[in-house]
């Protein structure tokens, strides 16, 4: 009896939802068309999914911890904008050079938003919303605002590097990037780090209550640094790695992401009011959302039910999350 | 002396930055800044976002933020926009054209409506609702207009945003009515107090009697209207409903609404202290534009404002303790 209660809760759980819901869209798709039902569509969506989830991962990490970061977008802009046009200029040619400039760039923001958000305690939407609009400003004063697309060599060349290819019925060949090691190590060591570490429950501990976690010992003030520093740093990494996928630097095209990728951690089940919430939600949340994006023309829906479909999808997420934690509260206590 | 001491702080510095704003502009350019036609442009484009402001100013009051007003805003515009040119397009009557307003706000207040109902009664984030509110409503303004705006509008609907009598623009008189209705609304009515009482402690006002989840649900349904009317303007002011107009309106609302001394925690703020935010971001704003300076720069100032004024009072009052 009781087991069967466990395997009843599994398959009800936030998670077993959206891997229906991707089952179902999946299968729908592949029915419409083909051509979906190919390995070559693992790689395609790998390849978009891939800088989104590095975004998501951080964001959950800050959604956890009781904030919200919504300046990664302007930061990932900074840090894939900044380096090439310095490197151009100076006529570097170095790829970890790149990295280091677009990670520094991250750190530096994310401790200007961790110092806002711990030590004066602004609410996080109104500070990070601010910063973005800063660093994206000074982006574009003081950098330029022109697409760049002749890249230095060694971070194109960084675009041709792949894992394996592979070759479909149609001759057509796709290859997995190399860059897809950077979302997977990420995830696997968040959610180590989550679980089992001092550092990952502390996170948790302030999400859950601010207070409580401060009089149980742990240093609020330096979590949420580490917390937005990370977000900070690897959205850096992310906007680098989109860049050199892209293999052009513009200023402005991943401004106005930060909704999906918000879209896609809530769907997975972290709850926005911080305290829980987990990787595997994240990625699912985030495979979702990049389906809809990608292959709801595949269905037949036209590209500007788009923006509608995501919207949807959050919101009767989030409602079904609410209705389930109004149902606990309102059961019976043992 | 003591008198001095009693005025607001966030009034005293908001009349200082005004001075200043007022006295750089007399240097640098005075010619171009204090002309009848800077004034006049300068009055046909703030009531459009001071409206929103106002909307997002109540719901901050009520404890939580509404992100979703650009949205309700374009999707309102477009709805009218749509029925105009379905109404016989640029020969429609004045009869469409009300209905078309009508319409609008009807649209705007069912947005609220529902931005107030998941978070009253599902206890949902507003952030959150009002984020996926936002994507909803552009959403479904998109869906309506397929991408492109919807043009062909009637001269008289055009007239509202961009007509006056004489050198007084009409949006003038509306504006200043929202600002008098929002001000009643806040100061002389039972839900105006309501609205404090619950943004500055959820649990005492449930447990007061306070019906929590209609306060919340007229809060939201009333900032959708003032999205709504704030869509009207624009889609008058650009001749057409289209979903992306404006979206730096986000931003700037909760600009000045911080800066007018909103609390983003809820409970606290005066209806004076936002109106004369919206009128000195629209000097900013306007001393940028007559010096010709990019809008990316006017942005990235926008965001050091709303940095510095959130930062202002936190360290004063840490100062001020100290002492």
């Amino acid at each position: 009896m009781k087991q069967n209660n466990k395997m009843k809760e599994i398959l009800t759980s936030n998670q077993m939802i959206i891997v229906y819901i991707i089952v179902a869209l999946s299968c729908a798709i592949g029915m419409k068309n083909p051509a979906f039902a190919d390995f070559s569509t693992i790689i395609t969506l790998s390849r978009a999914l891939l800088v989104t989830l590095i975004f998501a991962i951080c964001e959950m990490v800050v959604i956890i911890s009781g904030g919200i970061d919504v300046s990664f977008p302007a930061v990932a802009c900074a840090a894939l904008y900044i380096p090439v046009v310095v490197m151009k200029e100076h006529d570097m040619n170095s790829a970890l050079l790149a990295f280091v400039m677009a990670a520094g760039i991250g750190l530096i923001v994310g401790i200007i938003n961790g110092f806002l958000i711990a030590v004066l305690k602004l609410p996080p939407l109104i500070a990070t919303l601010g910063v973005s609009s800063i660093v994206s400003g000074m982006v574009l004063t003081f950098f330029g605002t022109n697409e760049i697309s002749r890249m230095p060599k060694a971070i194109k060349g960084l675009g041709e590097v792949f894992l394996f290819t592979y070759t479909n019925k149609n001759d057509i060949t796709y290859s997995m990037t190399v860059f897809i090691i950077v979302p997977i190590v990420l995830c696997i060591a968040v959610h180590l780090i989550l679980k089992y570490t001092m550092l990952g429950r502390g996170i948790y501990a302030i999400g859950g209550d601010k207070n409580a976690a401060r009089i149980a010992g742990f240093n609020v003030v330096r979590l949420q640094f580490i917390v937005y520093i990370f977000s900070g740093v690897f959205a850096g990494i992310a906007g680098m790695i989109y860049c050199i996928l892209c293999s052009s630097a513009n200023p402005l095209n991943l401004m106005g992401s930060e909704m999906m990728v918000i879209a896609a951690v809530v769907i997975g089940g972290t709850r926005i009011t911080g305290g829980h919430g987990g990787v595997i939600g994240t990625v699912l949340g985030v495979v979702l959302i990049a389906l809809i994006q990608n292959n709801l023309i595949m269905l037949g829906v036209p590209a500007y039910w788009q923006t509608f479909v995501v919207g949807a999808v959050i919101i009767v997420g989030t409602a079904i999350t609410s209705l389930k934690a109004k149902a606990i509260a309102n059961s019976p206590k043992v | 002396m003591k008198k001095l001491k009693n005025i607001d702080h966030t009034l005293l510095s908001l009349l200082a930055m005004y001075a200043v704003v007022l006295i750089a502009m007399a240097i640098l350019n005075p010619k171009t800044y204090y002309s009848v036609l800077n004034l006049k442009a300068m009055i046909y484009v703030f009531p459009a976002f001071g409206i929103i402001a106002y909307g997002m100013m109540l719901c901050m009051i009520s404890g939580g933020i509404d992100l979703s007003l650009v949205g309700i805003a374009n999707l309102t515009g477009v709805v009218a926009a749509y029925i105009l040119v379905h109404m016989g397009g640029k020969e429609a009557g004045t009869g469409a054209i009300v209905i078309a307003v009508v319409a609008a706000l009807v649209v705007g207040a069912l947005c609220g409506i529902f931005n107030g109902f998941m978070i009253g009664f599902l206890k949902i984030p507003a952030m959150l609702v009002t984020l996926c509110g936002l994507q909803l409503y552009t959403g479904l303004a998109m869906i309506i207009t397929t991408g492109p705006g919807i043009t062909g509008l009637p001269q008289s609907y055009i007239e509202i945003a961009n007509g006056g009598i004489g050198n007084i623009p009409f949006v003038l008189p509306i504006f200043i009515i929202v600002t008098i209705v929002v001000a009643f609304i806040l100061n002389s009515t039972t839900y105006g107090q309501k609205v404090y009482f619950l943004g500055s402690n959820e649990q005492a006002s449930k447990y007061s009697g306070i019906n929590n989840l209609k306060v919340t649900i007229t809060t939201y349904m009333i900032s959708g209207i003032f999205g709504a009317i704030s869509g009207i303007l624009t889609s008058s002011h650009y001749g057409s409903g289209k979903s992306n107009y404006n979206t730096s309106y986000t931003l700037l609302s909760l600009l000045i609404v911080v800066l007018g001394g909103i609390h983003p925690d809820g409970g606290k703020g005066k209806v004076a202290g936002v109106t004369i935010s919206i009128i000195l971001l629209q000097l900013i704003s306007s001393a940028f534009n007559v010096m010709r300076i990019d809008t990316v720069i006017t942005d990235m100032v926008y965001g050091i404002i709303l940095i510095i004024a959130l930062v202002v009072p936190i360290v004063t009052a840490k100062i001020s303790a100290r002492k």
